[in-house]
């Protein structure tokens, strides 16, 4: 008895420590949507619970380490002789029982909770690729590499792959689903703080899935509305711009659509040949002969990777920019690679 | 030892290999000389190693077995090669179809050289043989363990060694890997080479799993069971030598162009990428057979195999875990090698099972996959929680607390296994109707785990404790496994699984499970039962250093992983953001990984030297009540000399007077 | 008695007898048998996750001719075994080649008939639609099993010819049988699941 009160008391002590200080510890990163809110609730539970677990059964584990330890002189002495206990079995049998079927509860509301539809929801078309993301817009009939939201309003994602299964994460949200080839799959979620924020691939999708990010622009519903409706309007021409503000948009876009997955800017080899210093230089193509890299070429490169391949290259750039891209995106790209000196 | 043969053998080999490559080439239509020589180098050194091997001694079942699969391989190729010149089908030299079917015949032939199958193949030409009785006669003793022995211990032996080794293989992949995540940014290794050494890391430590699982219950169940052997020591010799071919199949994958899949093989990726996926798919596929022949041979063994007065609640509760899991392997299995033959068969015949442009659905894969591999987990943990369950009452001198529960837990934990596959797939888009109920049915797992913790508590309560190397394994391995297990329900939970799928945090929960089901009690079960099998101790002091660094190495790995994914750290990226703020987690990740890594070399050396050169151990240094301890160490080639009967629990220490198993006396000793 | 002698002497006790290997055996295989059944378990899964409630249009005379086939050839296997068990060898050799021979016909029936006239893409390095390849894939994994059905029975008449089996020495010619009844049993679920299930679809045989 004196050791059951004695452990008793050490369990209680040292969970009501344990979790104090593992509720001060900020185990999630930013919680920027309304999904976010309730599922660090859910898993702040979870710790409490998994803490209080841990300590009860190391702590049963570690007393008995020091009170029941065979002590000197004791070589061939045996311990008590119990078999088992019905009544305790059943009791360590029934009480974890009755938690998880809480948690699972638990889980089933808050699930029904952050999947429920809005009134107002905003639908959005995600297409996921290798290695990229692209959004449309179908009330407005706006295509964008990036996805803009507008803030406390909850937005309705329906996502499909073209070719092999990813994944849409936003970390500070919390949220996440597969997009699936042949399959719509659906997101629901409610971003409450503006800012910039990234798409990650969650899903292994080939070689460059590491570098598979998007943009997401969380704006007031005004910036919205006006962004909404410059994509509506005519497009903007390439003579429209400056060089400057060629450049610019070319190092957005680069950003956006995903080049940099593959491709860096200060000369370092990526999964794809740097930008540094290529406009104008001699490529060693996979055929054994050359080309110069001027403004038709690397139009090619764009519209159509497959035409030719640098030498020391896998083949693997995706083929489909000449859709998603308007051919505002490819000149301003073309003038962003040719600034890069 | 014969120099001469020796170097005849290396040079026969290295010039035979350099010889069947350039034939085949010209025979499949190519130049006689690639411009990539390195496939030339790599045929001819394996070819020499097999010819150095043969020449130390040519009876060597491997080297035979290694030839056997290259000839194998060179029939498989040049099969394909003329049956689509005959059916007119260009071009006639088609990779894909050739280098499958070159597979299954290399391990075809893998078999028939190392002599598993002869004598099968006599018992078709109406020949009887007797079971091998003994070492092979006239040849080095060392011998039988390079070959197709089916002496249960011998068998034993050879999956644990081949576990290590595998163990060894695996871990020095994720080590470079580990290097390269240390610092944000790609430092030397490329993206494809990445996503491929995850994978191989993962699968070959699910391969070293599944020996070192075989090699315990080998190894230890007929001892347990009183029995000579296993009920069907062929198939038993043939299991074990299946998942040689197995293995070799999937390290070859690497120069195959790879594999960027992960090892669960997704579909569609798996069927667009590089020839190493058929490579990869088969090497499993096949090391499948191993697994389902191993838990034929356990389960007739334990049904049928009892020494008398042993009732199923009377066998050592290591063997209920055996059973369990064997039931598991049994039934499981079918669906993995299933799942990714039609995955090869996608690639090799386009037959649309996966691809939504003919019809195919994607999910199916991963349904497939996880009926398997949810259930493959418990078969990684539950021969460890036998261990565990094992060894405790013998370190607290106090009987097993509530022997019952702790064995029916075991089949429940294996029956309700297969009712949870879903879990894996909550971001997957199955619908509500599926995630609910498997968020319930996953969460019910944590009841019958539960219950054998707080029994193991329970055993230790009021004991009298000891602490040799053995026990501390087994003490790290429930504090480890407790946190593996308790991350669980969260990743169960659907809304919070949505933000921990596919993140760090599940890379540190399945490590936590699988080192604190399997890692930790695998190391225990070596050190405490290394004395019966080799007759010699190992060194203590060394001992405890490797559970020393293996455990604070490990407590590092895990937890860091844990908090790194929450952050937002994706798995299987090459590369990460640093603006997530885990680059610090991630470099102290990278040194517990290596201090685990050092920390395992050491009991591995310890091991290996003791066996060599350790002190004589005392026939029962443990005071075990288990049969096996009752008799010499090592174990006689029949293991009972005298047969026994059992008379009592096996787990009654500290009972006065009882006795468990009542050794048969020799009439001489009476007389 | 010495202790050498005595210890032979165990060890001789020790040795499996007969029936008990024999029930050893059938235990074996029947754990075998329950592996498999997971197998082709499988497989009628990812035809109904793939098929739904279609099937393509299949030639039903044939698919129904080789299942009387299959379905004759367990009987006769079946008479295989009791002869063999009553020794009366000359039944068990007619019985067992006339399984055979029903078995190699059900094989000619699926692989040879059925796979050249379906009404799906063709065999090799074309595109199969789904409906192709759940035909191929479980006709051709029965098929697969049927030969080796075919093969041990080939083994076992060989064997019995030569007078290897008797009424105490049976279980080679019952392993194969058992086998080779489940093998049918397989395509008992794999028939309805082709040929009879939900509505035809796609072109027509
Ligand atoms: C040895 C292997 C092992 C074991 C034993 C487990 C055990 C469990 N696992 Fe784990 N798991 C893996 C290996 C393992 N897992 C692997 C390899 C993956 C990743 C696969 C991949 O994608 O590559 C994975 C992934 C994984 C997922 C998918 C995550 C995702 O990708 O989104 C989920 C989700 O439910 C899950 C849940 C569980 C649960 C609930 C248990 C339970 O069985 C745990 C039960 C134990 C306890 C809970 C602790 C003891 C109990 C008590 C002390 C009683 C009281 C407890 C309570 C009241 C809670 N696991
Ligand atoms: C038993 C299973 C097991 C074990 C022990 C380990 C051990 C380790 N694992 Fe692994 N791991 C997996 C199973 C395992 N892993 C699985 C299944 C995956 C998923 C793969 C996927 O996503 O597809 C994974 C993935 C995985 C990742 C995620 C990769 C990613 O998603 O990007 C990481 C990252 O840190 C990692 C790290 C480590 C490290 C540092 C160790 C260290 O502990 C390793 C230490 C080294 C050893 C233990 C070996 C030492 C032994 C010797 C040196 C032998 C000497 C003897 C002789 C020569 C005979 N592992
Ligand atoms: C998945 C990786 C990947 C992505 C994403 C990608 N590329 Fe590439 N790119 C490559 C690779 C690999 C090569 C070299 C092989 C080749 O020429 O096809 C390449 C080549 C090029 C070249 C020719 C470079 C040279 O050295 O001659 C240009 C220009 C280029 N890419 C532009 C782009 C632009 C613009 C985008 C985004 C809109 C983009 N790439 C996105 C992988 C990628
Ligand atoms: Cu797309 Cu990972
Ligand atoms: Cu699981």
């Amino acid at each position: 008895m004196k050791h059951g009160i004695r452990v008793g008391v050490l369990i209680s002590v040292l969970s009501a420590a344990m979790i104090y200080w593992m509720r001060t510890i900020p185990w999630m990163p930013l919680e920027a949507s309304r999904e976010a809110k309730d599922i660090d609730w859910l898993f702040g539970l979870h710790i409490d619970v998994i803490t209080f677990l841990y300590v009860l059964v190391n702590g049963i584990l570690i007393y008995s380490i020091f009170a029941f330890r065979r002590k000197k002189g004791e070589e061939d002495a045996v311990g008590a002789n119990l078999h088992g206990n019905t009544k305790l079995e059943i009791a360590w049998t029934v009480i974890p029982l009755i938690t998880v079927l809480f948690f699972a509860y638990l889980g089933t509301i808050v699930l029904s909770d952050i999947s429920a539809a809005a009134a107002d929801e905003l639908e959005v078309n995600v297409t996921a690729r290798q290695w990229s993301w692209s959004f449309e817009y179908p009330d407005a009939g706006v295509k964008s590499t990036e996805l803009y939201l507008p803030v406390d309003r909850q937005v309705k994602l329906n996502m499909t792959s073209v070719d092999v299964i990813h994944s849409f994460w936003v970390p500070e949200f919390r949220v996440k689903m597969d997009t699936v080839p042949g399959m719509t799959t659906n997101l629901r979620m409610t971003p409450s703080i503006e800012g910039v924020y990234k798409v990650r691939c969650a899903e292994l999708c080939g070689t460059a899935h590491a570098a598979m990010l998007g943009t997401i622009r969380v704006v007031s519903q005004e910036e919205f509305e006006a962004w909404l409706q410059q994509g509506q309007q005519q497009e903007t021409q390439p003579e429209d711009l400056s060089e400057e503000e060629l450049i610019n948009l070319g190092a957005s876009t680069a950003d956006a659509a995903g080049c940099l997955a593959c491709h860096s800017v200060d000369g370092t080899k990526s999964v794809g040949p740097s930008w540094k210093g290529l406009f104008g230089s001699e490529r060693p193509l996979t055929d054994g002969s050359t080309t110069i890299a001027d403004e038709a070429y690397i139009r090619e490169s764009i519209l159509d990777p497959k035409a030719k391949t640098v030498a020391g290259f896998p083949d693997i750039m995706p083929t489909n920019y000449g859709e998603t891209l308007t051919s505002l995106d490819v000149e301003a790209l073309i003038a962003y690679i040719r600034s890069l000196k | 030892m014969n120099i001469k043969r020796i170097l005849l053998g290396l040079i026969i080999g290295v010039l035979g290999g350099a010889a069947l490559y350039t034939v085949m080439r010209l025979l499949l239509g190519m130049p006689a000389l690639a411009s990539n020589p390195w496939p030339l180098v790599a045929m001819a050194v394996t070819t020499g190693l097999i010819g150095l091997m043969l020449g130390i001694e040519p009876s060597l079942g491997l080297a035979r077995g290694l030839l056997g699969m290259v000839f194998g391989f060179a029939v498989g190729l040049l099969l394909v090669y003329v049956i689509r010149l005959l059916l007119g089908m260009t071009p006639a030299w088609n990779p894909e179809p050739a280098w499958v079917t070159g597979a299954l015949l290399g391990a075809t032939g893998f078999l028939l050289g190392v002599g598993v199958m002869t004598d099968w193949l006599k018992w078709a030409n109406g020949i009887h043989t007797p079971e091998q009785d003994g070492p092979p006669e006239g040849k080095p003793a060392w011998v039988r363990y390079f070959g197709a022995d089916q002496n249960h211990k011998v068998i034993g032996v050879q999956y644990t060694v081949t576990g290590i080794l595998l163990l060894g293989t695996a871990g020095s992949f994720a080590m470079i890997f580990r290097t390269e995540l240390s610092k944000a940014g790609i430092d030397f290794l490329p993206a494809d080479l990445f996503n491929t050494f995850i994978s191989i890391h993962g699968i070959v430590m699910i391969a070293s799993i599944l020996l070192g699982v075989g090699g315990m219950a080998n190894y230890l169940v007929p001892l347990m069971l009183g029995a000579r052997d296993m009920a069907f020591p062929r198939l038993n010799s043939f299991a074990f030598w299946i998942a040689v071919p197995g293995a070799l199949l999937i390290i070859m994958a690497l120069f195959f162009g790879g594999w960027d899949t992960g090892w669960t093989g997704y579909a569609p990726l798996s069927v667009r990428g590089p020839l190493g996926i058929d490579f990869f798919m088969l090497g499993v596929f096949i090391f499948g057979f191993s697994s389902i022949l191993g838990a034929v041979n356990l389960i007739a063994t334990t049904i049928t195999m009892r020494a008398p007065g042993m009732s199923m609640f009377r066998m050592p509760i290591f063997v209920w875990a055996v059973l369990a899991t064997a039931l598991i392997q049994l039934t499981g299995t079918q669906f993995i090698g299933l799942s990714f033959l039609m995955v090869v068969l996608e690639r090799v015949f386009n037959m649309g099972f996966f691809d939504p442009a003919s019809g195919g659905k994607v999910l199916l894969f991963q349904h497939l996959f996880w009926f398997y591999s949810h259930p493959a987990v418990y078969i990684f943990i539950l021969p460890g929680l036998g261990i565990i369950s094992e060894l405790l009452p013998v370190f607290a001198r106090k009987p097993l607390f509530g022997y019952k529960w702790i064995a029916l837990s075991s089949m429940a934990i294996a029956v309700m296994g297969f009712l949870v596959w879903a879990h894996h797939m909550f971001t997957a888009g199955i619908s509500d109707s599926l995630r609910v109920p498997f968020m319930y049915s996953t969460m019910l797992v944590a009841v019958p785990t539960g219950v054998k913790f707080f029994s193991w508590l329970g055993t230790m309560w009021r004991g009298k404790l000891s602490f040799p190397t053995p026990m501390l394994f087994v003490l790290t391995s429930i504090a480890v496994f407790l946190i593996g297990g308790l991350t669980g329900p969260p990743l169960a939970t659907v809304p919070t699984d949505l933000h921990l799928h596919d993140s760090y945090y599940v890379v540190g929960h399945f490590h936590a499970t699988m080192f604190g089901g399997f890692v930790f009690p695998f190391f225990a079960a070596l050190y405490f039962w290394f004395p019966k099998i080799t007759g010699c101790m190992y060194n203590e002091r060394l001992g405890k250093i490797h559970w020393f660094l293996q455990t604070v190495g490990f407590y590092t790995m895990s937890l860091y992983m844990m908090r790194a994914g929450l952050l937002g750290m994706r798995r299987r990226i090459v590369d990460y953001d640093p603006a997530l703020g885990v680059e610090g987690y991630q470099t102290v990740i990278t040194w517990a990984g290596w201090i685990i890594f050092i920390s395992v070399i050491i009991g591995v050396a310890n091991l290996a030297w003791s066996a060599y050169r350790g002190k004589v151990a005392e026939p029962n240094p443990w005071g075990s009540r288990s049969p096996e301890w009752q008799i010499p160490s090592p174990v006689p080639e029949h293991n009972f000399e005298e047969p026994f009967e059992v008379v009592g629990d096996p787990y009654d220490y500290g009972v006065p007077g009882s006795i468990y198993v009542q050794m048969h006396p020799k009439p001489t000793s009476a007389g | 008695m010495s202790v050498t002698a005595h210890a032979q002497e165990m060890h001789h006790v020790e040795e499996i007898s007969p029936a008990r290997r024999l029930y050893m055996n059938r235990l074996g295989l029947w754990l075998f048998i329950i592996s498999e059944s997971f197998l082709f378990g499988g497989i009628l899964v990812a035809r109904f996750y793939l098929w739904g409630t279609t099937r393509p249009h299949l030639d039903q005379a044939l698919g129904m001719s080789v299942t009387i086939l299959l379905l004759a050839s367990s009987f006769f296997a079946n008479r295989a075994e009791i002869a063999i068990k009553h020794d009366d060898r000359k039944t068990f050799l007619q019985s067992i080649l006339i399984t055979i021979t029903l078995g190699l016909l059900f094989l000619v029936g699926v692989v040879g008939m059925e796979w050249r006239t379906a009404p799906v893409t063709p065999m090799m390095d074309g595109e199969f639609n789904v409906y192709g390849a759940v035909l191929f894939f479980m006709t051709g994994m029965h098929a697969f099993h049927v030969l080796t059905g075919v093969i041990l029975l080939a083994i076992v008449a060989r064997l019995g010819a030569k007078g290897h089996y008797g009424p105490t020495n049976f279980w080679g010619v019952e392993g194969a049988v058992v086998y080779w009844h489940f093998v049918d049993v397989v395509w008992v679920f794999f028939y309805p699941a082709l040929y009879l299930m939900g509505t035809a679809v796609g072109p027509v045989h």
